[in-house]
């Protein structure tokens, strides 16, 4: 229930005393405290395959409050793409609940940013144009989206680039637009699915700590999925790991390394040992699977 | 200028030669052997016509140019709107697209003289006859473009909350336009042969018309000089296409360009 149905009977003062209300805004105002940006419960995904059913997801728990950094990590295969797809919508789990923000309604598309591996930018829009597409599909008007856009240009090292056609640009640059585009929709949860697999090690980190100062900003829950253990710990609140197929939650581990993050800790002794842990456990799964 | 030259001598220069070395044997040939100009003109004959007849040629070729363009133009806008359709709905294609390919296994040389008995003698038989066999090609290739859309950027699209319509406008019918150029291209070709059909089968103007007239009288050279013409607008209404291509979707070339040059690294 949103704020607006409970102020609506509250204006006619026929249904509801001001005691009452007060009684349900509190009410209200504790459950979205502690109601979950996110939440899967017990989600299951099968796909039939020659007739054999095949799973690929079992019974997944996986929760990540408002504004929190949560990885998940995992061998690929291991069905983290399959996980993130029911979470944005795009497919529906087996078996299993799915809520975000406490809405369990099947129709999530829209509702939640997804950022695929390739950046997906499309090729006949410029740097600018493709950034306002998803203010375009909300019916934002096009100078009004733009405006937007270029009011975050320089954050997102585009500026000069703006009417460039995404080929001319780099691999980074390419990523940096595909997340301004993710950043301007204005979705509550972010979903990256490996955005940086492919760029090199040094645009790589470099663009972790500048990922993370974006987040700091737009105070957004974000959800990444990667198969790199450093980036996991370096960047999140939270890890989970995953098994391969069929995939389940196997770990979850608190990262509480202090914030603001910069690379140099990815050498001090509580990384290196979360590193271990992680690692362990990760390969594990590998040899298991 | 010196780069203007440059890429003038890359792109024409090969084909010019060939022109130049083929007119020279033609006229070497006729010259030495002494053929008889209603058998097979010298070049030089040729324009000598097409200087002579330049009123005549002018006023031919200009109804057979409205008729290209018209029944281009309906092949281009009936094209889309087909190709639209087909790949918006499976049903509708399943429905459609049987017609599409049966109108092109029709031989168009039977339906022009019966376009001729049903709608008579004027310009529309010969726009018809130009839009059947335009607007193959284009919706041919326009249904490829549209079907060959990422179906990743599809998922983005939906994880926006694009409505099908707004995916559809803002997705795949712009990544389907390199595709509709090309079938676009070969469909203005293919008009001209279109429009000489439809002005064979009956009429009394147009340069298809002027060949049939000419042929009998042993005016050969009159006839070469409207295939003569025919070429030239063939040519340049193809170059014009590629010109509108690379206003509509320059990032199609420069990115071909980048590709091109990548993999040749």
């Amino acid at each position: 229930m949103s704020l607006a149905t409970i102020y609506r009977p509250a204006r006619c003062e026929l249904v509801h005393t001001p005691d009452e209300l007060e009684l349900m805004m509190a009410t209200e105002a504790t459950e979205s405290s502690i109601q979950p940006a996110i939440q899967v419960t017990g989600v299951s995904k099968r796909y039939m395959q020659n007739g054999t059913s095949l799973a690929v997801l079992e019974d997944v728990d996986f929760v990540a409050s408002d504004g929190e950094f949560v990885s998940i990590i995992g061998p690929s295969g291991c069905g983290k793409s399959t996980l993130l797809n029911i979470i944005a919508g795009l497919d529906q789990p087996s078996s299993g609940a799915i809520s975000i923000y406490g809405q369990t309604d099947n129709d999530r598309l829209g509702g939640v940013g997804y950022m695929q591996q390739r950046d997906l930018l499309m090729p006949w829009r410029s740097v600018l144009d493709n950034a306002i597409i998803g203010l375009e599909v909300q019916g934002v008007a096009k100078a009004e989206a733009q405006a937007r856009a270029r009011a975050l240009l320089d954050d997102f090292g585009l500026s000069g680039f703006e009417d460039e056609y995404p080929h001319t640009l780099s691999g980074g640059m390419r990523q940096r637009a595909a997340f301004l585009r993710t950043v301007l929709a204005d979705q509550e949860v972010f979903l990256l699915d490996e955005p940086f697999g492919a760029l090199d090690a040094l645009t790589r980190s470099q663009i972790q700590e500048w990922l993370l100062g974006m987040w700091r900003r737009v105070q957004k829950t974000i959800i990444l999925v990667t198969h790199d253990v450093d980036e996991a710990i370096f960047l999140s609140d939270r890890v989970y790991v995953m098994s391969s197929r069929p995939g389940r939650m196997t770990l979850v581990q608190d990262i509480d390394l202090p914030r603001p993050r910069h690379q140099e800790m990815v050498t001090q002794p509580e990384f290196v040992a979360l590193k271990a842990q992680l690692l362990a456990s990760v390969r594990g799964e590998v040899a298991s699977g | 200028m010196a780069s203007l030259v440059r890429s003038f001598a890359t792109n024409w220069l090969p084909a010019l030669v060939i022109i130049l070395g083929l007119l020279a044997v033609w006229e070497g040939y006729v010259l030495i052997f002494d053929v008889q100009k209603w058998l097979l003109p010298s070049p030089t004959v040729i324009a000598v016509t097409m200087v002579e007849d330049a009123a005549l040629l002018s006023r031919h070729t200009w109804i057979t140019l409205v008729e290209i363009l018209i029944g281009f133009g309906l092949a281009l806008v009936s094209g889309v709107v087909l190709a639209s359709v087909i790949a918006l709905s499976r049903t509708l294609e399943r429905a459609i697209y049987p017609f599409v390919i049966a109108s092109q296994t029709i031989p168009i040389i039977v339906v022009a003289p019966l376009l001729l008995i049903w709608i008579g003698y004027g310009l529309a038989p010969k726009v018809i006859v130009v839009g059947l066999i335009a607007f193959f090609p284009i919706v041919v290739n326009m249904v490829d473009g549209l079907k060959s859309v990422d179906p990743d950027m599809v998922r983005l699209m939906r994880t926006l909350g694009a409505s099908r319509r707004q995916i559809f406008m803002k997705l795949q019918f712009p990544s389907s336009l390199p595709f509709l150029f090309s079938g676009t291209k070969v469909a203005m070709a293919v008009s001209v042969i279109g429009a000489v059909i439809g002005e064979w089968v009956g009429s009394s103007v147009g340069l298809g018309y002027l060949m049939i007239r000419s042929k009998p009288q042993f005016l050969t050279e009159r006839v070469f000089a409207a295939i003569v013409v025919l070429s030239a607008i063939g040519i340049l209404l193809f170059l014009l296409v590629g010109l509108v291509e690379r206003l509509v979707i320059p990032w199609w070339h420069t990115e071909r360009q980048k590709r091109a040059l990548e993999n040749s690294v």
